[in-house]
């Protein structure tokens, strides 16, 4: 119990004292899972949102593919970019590896899934008479996708930070082609585990509670602009 | 002519729920009476583009329509459908109102002026910010006939407009239905299984069912046994009536009994089936008379020879006017 006490009153202690070195792993954390988190908004809203509407011929099979990818392991991931970024691979050249980019590119590859997935079965749910509504009115293709978006907007912000959720809690991927570089690329997970690795348990868990701390605000900031609307 | 429709056909999982063939004349109300499953929605959803037929040939103002080709969007601006159940947009009853004029491009200061004259026309000016899902059945409706007429259609189709509104607000939709047609020449095209509505709105009532155009509309539709007796062919009911009619089939079937096909007269008439008069209703041009003859039977009567409510009447059906499924 003294032990969760400890780690909880560093935790503390280390945001009150505003340590550089903590708030570069903060930022760097908080960088890498917001940029990528956006690009799989871009790419996966959109997807989920074409696939919702349309009908085609191998709509079943690309939704269970889409929910086979979700239990895509984060190792696969590292292994898989390495395999494109390393020196020796196809994007060798380009310099990536070891760097917040290639931590971004594979954390997209995580994410899209969920927030494709995600939005698809935010946007099925949404009444189908809305988009008859829109269309009758005279709307156009993108002013009714732009409807049914605006209807399904709680559950495609719920895709997106649960997706943000998953790549600030991830690991392989930072650790596999950020390499945990100190002040580049050491992200709250990734220096969790050194100090692990290291013996410092109370610097471990104090690290996983900043990082529990900054996913409540954002799910509260979320909750409360949905509580809002929904009066 | 406003449509022509022509073998216009939708079939939904292997079954044809749509088979139709139909001229619809511009300015005009019109009604189609049918009960639940006749194709009514499936056909509004046709005429205002936003379903495709299976087959068939649909022209709109002259013009024919490939719903693979012309553009539909140019098309739904000038006709606007109005579902059974309307769903208004999650924000307020203005935005919901705003929302064809801004996809239409027009001023602020017209869309400010539009939305008032529509709430004005639906009684729902104190409303205007109120959030449009948390209106009632009701009101909704109303908003929803504003949202359409936003759109400053040439057509307006409405799926049964007061099925699920309450007594009140069926009294001031009619009202609406009954105005733009007159006051703004729109024409209104909507269905309902209230005959009696449809008789008070409709300047042409078109009976669907079973995704046809029918002679007369579901109250005198009965199965019974097709039998054949001295050479004559019959349905015979349940309880045992034999109605007269045209077909080659035989066994199970189910018919419909065309109300204007139905002879009626006194005991001395030689008419054989009897029956008890049980409600009388005015339907302008003609007064409708509901008998008990076992099975309730809807029939027309003429108001020279008017019976009493109570009294017994006696009937010949014409094969001709008696359709077998």
């Amino acid at each position: 119990m003294t032990f969760f006490f400890d780690s909880f009153q560093s935790a503390l202690q280390l945001l009150w004292s505003l340590d550089k070195d903590l708030l570069v792993i903060i930022s760097v954390s908080l960088k890498v899972s917001f940029f990528s988190t956006i690009i799989s908004s871009l790419i996966g809203v959109p997807l989920g949102l074409v696939i919702a509407l349309n009908e085609f011929r191998w709509k079943r099979l690309l939704i269970t593919v889409l929910n086979t990818l979700l239990a895509l392991p984060t190792v696969v991931i590292g292994l898989f970019v390495y395999s494109f970024i390393a020196r020796r691979g196809l994007l060798g050249y380009m310099g990536l590896l070891y760097t917040t980019k290639a931590m971004i590119i594979g954390q997209v590859i995580l994410i899209v899934p969920i927030v494709t997935s995600l939005t698809l079965s935010a946007v099925s749910r949404i009444d189908s008479r809305y988009r008859k509504t829109a269309m009758t009115l005279g709307a156009d293709a993108f002013q009714t996708a732009f409807v049914i978006i605006r209807e399904a907007r709680f559950g495609i912000l719920a895709s997106i930070i649960t997706a943000f959720g998953r790549v600030i809690a991830e690991v392989g991927i930072s650790m596999m082609l950020g390499g945990n570089a100190r002040g580049f690329t050491r992200t709250m997970t990734t220096a969790m585990a050194l100090e692990f690795d290291k013996g410092e348990f109370t610097m471990s868990i104090a690290l996983g509670v900043i990082l529990l701390i900054i996913s409540f605000a954002v799910n509260s900031i979320f909750h409360y602009f949905q509580g809002k609307a929904g009066e | 002519m406003l449509y022509e429709i022509e073998n216009l056909a939708k079939v939904y999982g292997g079954r044809k729920v749509l088979d139709v063939s139909l001229l619809l004349e511009r300015g005009k109300v019109t009604c189609f009476l049918g009960p639940n499953g006749a194709g009514k929605t499936t056909l509004l959803e046709v005429l205002a583009f936003i379903s495709t037929p299976t087959s068939g040939v649909l022209r709109y103002k002259e013009d024919k329509v490939d719903f693979g080709k012309t553009d539909l969007v140019s098309l739904r601006k000038g006709v606007v459908l109005l579902l059974q159940k309307p769903i208004l947009f999650s924000t307020s009853v203005y935005n919901n109102l705003e929302f064809p004029l801004k996809i239409r491009n027009i001023k602020k200061t017209e869309r400010e002026k539009t939305v008032r004259q529509l709430l004005s026309l639906v009684g729902m000016e104190r409303l205007s910010q109120a959030k449009a899902h948390k209106l009632s059945g009701g009101e909704t409706q109303r908003v929803a006939i504003a949202q359409a007429l936003a759109c400053s259609p040439e057509v307006i189709l409405m799926d049964e407009p007061t099925t699920s509104v309450d007594v009140e607000n069926q009294i001031i939709i009619e009202g609406i239905i009954r105005e733009i047609n007159r006051l703004r020449g729109i024409s209104v095209i909507f269905t309902t299984h209230d005959r009696l509505q449809a008789s008070r709105l409709a300047d042409n009532i078109l009976f669907l069912h079973e995704g046809r155009v029918s002679l007369s509309i579901n109250e005198n539709i009965f199965s019974g046994i097709i039998e054949k007796d001295m050479g004559i062919t019959f349905c015979v009911l349940a309880n045992g009536l034999k109605i007269p009619v045209m077909t080659e089939k035989t066994g199970p079937a189910r018919i419909s009994i065309d109300p204007a096909g139905v002879k009626h007269g006194n005991a001395q008439s030689g008419y054989k089936v009897k029956g008890k008069v049980i409600q009388l209703t005015d339907e302008k041009e003609y007064v409708r008379a509901l008998i008990d003859i076992g099975v309730p039977l809807s029939i027309i009567v003429n108001r020279a020879d008017l019976p009493a409510i109570g009294e017994e009447v006696f009937f010949a059906f014409d094969p001709e006017k008696v359709e077998v499924f």
